[in-house]
């Protein structure tokens, strides 16, 4: 199945693979900039955690722990940098982080990265809608240390 | 735990919900979202029979595998500072399945 298929709003001309698949490091680990852990609430998370917080409010709280605070939207602004958050129900789904130049960028899974126009793109039955965007003040490309995370 | 003969049946079932769950989250990232697919709720109902299949699987690439596997035998044998990292976590539960013979060695 590819990835035309997993998401219907996904076209051969909204989007560009970035990356090879692997499972090394999830989509809310490729938002913080790690690449060597798959992120999972209970097993390595940037606060305190138990494997039930799965919700979209545990999401919330562990990117303010990186220094985001909630925002309207996904417009983009200068000096800023903003992240998605997908969710389905009550759980969150997927994160996608905003590039330099307004478009997005998410790791899908243990499938590739992608570089993608709109958040819309990747709006599917599987990763629900964006129901929230949090901004932080743009700061340089750095990997989290290991006690930042736990 | 000891090893024993898998039955054809339970191995052919065991490979139709492995590939399911497999085509079905691929591109997922919660893994209680992963972990509540179907097919994965069934490989855990099939008990610690599956158990060695399950390592098999983890033997040949590292996956999603680890709550069924914590699930099913009420172990962890992930150490604390592997936690997240796939291939180390894939790596500990191959060992404990030796060290408990349920794995060739």
């Amino acid at each position: 199945m590819n990835l035309l298929d997993l998401f219907p709003n996904l076209t051969a001309f909204n989007h560009e693979i970035t990356s090879e698949k692997t499972i090394k490091y999830n989509c809310i680990a490729w938002v913080a900039r790690s690449t060597d852990r798959w992120w999972q609430p209970g097993i390595h998370w940037p606060i305190m955690s138990s494997r039930e917080d799965i919700g979209i409010g545990d999401l919330v709280l562990a990117f303010r722990s990186l220094g985001y605070d909630e925002c309207p939207d996904g417009s983009f602004e200068e000096g800023f940098e903003k992240l998605a958050i997908y969710g389905s129900g009550f759980m969150y789904t997927h994160a996608a982080r905003q590039l330099p130049d307004g478009r997005w960028t998410s790791k899908l899974g243990q499938l590739e990265d992608i570089t993608h126009s709109t958040t819309e793109a990747l709006e599917c039955s599987d990763y629900g809608k964006v129901v929230q965007f949090m901004k932080r003040p743009f700061r340089p490309e750095r990997q989290p240390q290991a006690s930042e995370v736990g | 735990m000891a090893t024993t003969a898998i039955s054809q049946p339970v191995h052919e079932r065991f490979q139709k919900l492995r590939d399911n769950w497999k085509a079905k989250t691929r591109h997922l990232s919660n893994v209680g979202q992963i972990s509540l697919a179907f097919s994965y709720q069934n490989i855990i109902g099939m008990g610690p029979e599956v158990v060695p299949l399950i390592l098999a699987e983890l033997e040949k690439e590292p996956d999603h595998w680890f709550w069924a596997l914590e699930a099913i035998t009420g172990e962890n044998p992930v150490n604390e500072n592997d936690a997240g990292d796939m291939e180390a976590s894939a790596k500990a539960w191959v060992k404990w399945g030796r060290q408990n013979g349920l794995l060739a060695k």
